[in-house]
């Protein structure tokens, strides 16, 4: 008796509709940051060409916070590639791990940015400075919020056994905007806290 | 869905439910059909046209004689308020409700991606909309003395422009990664091309419109209102999505709704593809204007990049203008009010582009007042209501089921062009009065036309409408699944109005005219 050969399976079809969306998404949230910075570093030049400091007197931003921040971040970024390498190979107690360290790397960086308000002594109606430092570092606490219920949402999912190695796209869709959203810190970073 | 599951547009059940044009509310209000929500916006988008232009007709009327008709602040504020209306309540919704109810099924989509998205952005928009007018008859415009007013009018272009990009994705991600086998990007039809174009752009500024909203609304509800939300400054830092070159970008979808009626009301494929779709990409790129922002960079005119876009801007429009008059010569032309209305639509963007390249041009000094400026943005904005509107009869069969009136379609060829022309024509002409003391006496007279050009606009507005109805009315004729009987493209193999699931099968698609290739 012969063994019945079973034709090969169709490849996987996997249209990425997620994934695109999120990229639109990413590419959104990223140009709303560039208006800002864009409109923080032309205010600056101003400022500064008329012989002034940017800084009201009195305020400072300290760069130990920032930096601390950065890091985080990118270690952010490993924890969420981590996820997205553990769910490709089913390996689903580490894609759990990395989703849950992910989320509590996002918990620290938004502790970390209200702390850093407190230090920087500036207030918000003292004039431009401080409508626009506040206004880019709480649009960007907004789009890490944003970022981490992406993650949850998804993580959730996988929870309930929707991603596997074969797919996958909501687990990468949202790597995709955290790290939209990383690249968002890293601009604020250099123009805000670094550059001043 | 498992692998072996039948494709959902393959069930046997597929074609049974044919949904009728104008559902009953209770069915749309929870409905994820990607058209129940494009109709839905266009609608809605039409509605708010026919105020938007009574609203600018209303801001000219006041400048005749002393200007006592109203306030000077309403006025000001009324003339604001409409251009931001035009564009984000009337313009771009317009054609994100086409490209939400067309996409899919030019395409080959069973549905739009991420259709509970889509339905949650349209009802956002029409929310939003709603807010933002409510918000204006309160003192809210932009300079207006309630705070609490104008943080409304902010809060609410803020949710608008949200909900239209959300909108925007979805038809986006429709045309990336829905498309039936064999439709490589070149191959789309030239509407999608254009909304992937136009919708691209939308995506990279209209962002930015959100970040100076964002700063808007932080100094008037934290800040003091001292810098951003300094009441006389407040116009200044949104002023740029109604100016050149950003303006082009909300016209962008317009143009491929024009080469997709030209191509199939004459009957024979585009010739110079290529170079079409060349064209409406180089017009999408020169139409990014997030940059030349007023409040930040007052001298953004002096920039030889604005000039240069400007100028440069009016290639690309000759380009496809070649490529129509190519289509007219070699086809058959058939005198169809669509086809009509997409010629008057490109004769009205070319003359938006050729005013946009005298703006630039500093010697002339028509950047000395606003009123050149304002007659540009008629005139663009005509061309894309134009485009609209042309769209809207083209697919108006498909989407009620039923042939419209073409009269009034035809009417409205001539409603439209007198409309665009005098309401924008006028006011360019007004624009010169810095070099031509003797115009001051036509002063009156040049804003009597552009109101009635205006109000003209609004009536057109209505005369779509009034269209669409026509073919969703009993009496009208069956318009069948092919009702041009020269369609090219896929929204044209599946039934009017489209079936739950659009498609029954597809073959693989071989040209960017697949259903001229099926009877070859």
């Amino acid at each position: 008796m012969t063994a019945h050969v079973l034709p090969p399976a169709p490849p996987v079809q996997r249209p990425r509709v997620l994934v695109v969306g999120a990229a639109f998404a990413a590419a959104a949230s990223f140009m709303v940051f560039i208006g800002l910075i864009g409109i923080y570093l032309a205010a600056r030049v101003d400022i500064i060409n008329a012989g002034a400091k940017w800084l009201p007197e009195g305020s400072k931003i300290p760069l130990q916070q920032p930096n601390t921040m950065f890091i985080t971040l990118i270690m952010s970024v490993v924890t969420m590639q981590w996820a997205v390498a553990a769910i490709a190979k089913n390996d689903r107690v580490n894609a759990y791990l990395a989703l849950g360290l992910t989320l509590m790397l996002g918990v620290a960086t938004i502790i970390m940015t209200t702390y850093l308000w407190t230090l920087m002594k500036l207030d918000i109606a003292s004039g431009l400075q401080g409508v626009l430092i506040y206004t880019i570092t709480g649009a960007h606490i907004v789009m890490l919020v944003v970022a981490m219920l992406f993650v949850a949402l998804m993580a959730l999912r996988a929870l309930g056994g929707q991603f596997t190695a074969r797919q996958h796209d909501g687990i990468t869709a949202a790597a995709l905007y955290w790290y939209a959203m990383v690249a968002v810190y890293a601009l604020i970073w250099i123009s805000i806290y670094v550059t001043k | 869905m498992a692998l072996t599951d039948t494709r959902p547009e393959t069930g046997t059940d597929a074609r049974a439910v044919a949904p009728s044009v104008v559902p009953s509310p209770l069915t749309i209000f929870g409905s994820g059909d990607h058209k129940a929500v494009g109709t839905f916006y266009v609608l809605a988008a039409l509605i708010f046209g026919v105020a938007g232009w009574v609203a600018t007709a209303l801001s000219s009327a006041h400048e005749i004689g002393s200007g006592t008709f109203l306030s000077s602040m309403a006025a000001r504020q009324l003339g604001q308020t409409s251009q931001v209306g035009l564009i984000l309540l009337v313009i771009v919704p317009l054609f994100l409700g086409l490209a939400t109810y067309i996409v899919p099924l030019q395409v080959g989509a069973s549905t739009v991606a991420f259709p509970r998205a889509a339905a949650a952005a349209m009802w956002t928009w029409l929310l939003g909309s709603g807010v933002f007018i409510v918000a204006s008859f309160i003192d809210g415009g932009f300079g207006g003395d309630r705070t609490k007013s104008v943080s409304l009018t902010v809060l609410s272009l803020g949710g608008i422009i949200v909900a239209l990009l959300l909108g925007t994705v979805c038809a986006l991600t429709t045309a990336i990664t829905l498309r039936t086998p064999g439709m490589t990007l070149d191959r789309v039809p030239m509407f999608t091309f254009s909304m992937l174009v136009g919708g691209a752009i939308w995506m990279l500024t209209l962002p930015v419109m959100l970040a100076n909203l964002l700063l808007i609304w932080v100094d008037l509800r934290y800040g003091g209102a001292t810098v951003f939300g300094e009441a006389s400054l407040q116009f200044g830092q949104v002023s740029w999505l109604a100016h050149e070159p950003q303006i082009y970008a909300f016209l962008v979808p317009g143009l491929g709704i024009v080469a997709d009626i030209v191509a199939t009301l004459t009957g024979a494929r585009l010739a110079h593809r290529n170079v079409l779709l060349f064209a409406v990409g180089a017009f999408g790129v020169l139409s990014v204007g997030a940059w030349a922002q007023n409040a930040m960079y007052p001298n953004f005119a002096d920039d030889l990049l604005w000039q240069a876009m400007s100028v440069v801007a009016v290639l690309p429009i000759l380009l496809l203008l070649g490529g129509v008059a190519t289509a007219m010569k070699s086809g058959k032309p058939s005198l169809k009010s669509p086809l009509g209305l997409a010629v008057i639509s490109l004769l009205l963007t070319l003359l938006g582009v050729v005013a946009g390249a005298l703006l630039a041009i500093t010697p002339l000094e028509l950047r000395s007042t606003n009123a050149f400026a304002n007659g540009q943005f008629i005139l663009v904005l005509g061309a894309a209501l134009a485009a609209g509107a042309a769209g809207i009869g083209y697919w108006g069969p498909k989407m009620t089921g039923g042939l419209c009136v073409d009269a009034i379609g035809k009417l409205n060829v001539l409603v439209l062009l007198g409309g665009g022309a005098l309401g924008g024509l006028s006011l360019c002409v007004l624009g010169f009065t810095t070099r031509f003391n003797g115009l001051a006496d036509a002063y009156d007279a040049l804003l009597v036309v552009s109101v009635a050009g205006s109000v003209l606009l609004a009536l057109g507005s209505l005369l779509v409408i009034l269209g669409l109805l026509s073919g969703a009315h009993k009496s009208a004729p069956e318009a069948g699944a092919n009702p041009w009987g020269t369609g090219q493209t896929l929204e044209w193999a599946c039934a009017s109005p489209p079936p739950t699931g659009n498609f029954a099968d597809l073959a693989v698609v071989r040209s960017p005219e697949p259903l001229l290739d099926e009877e070859a």
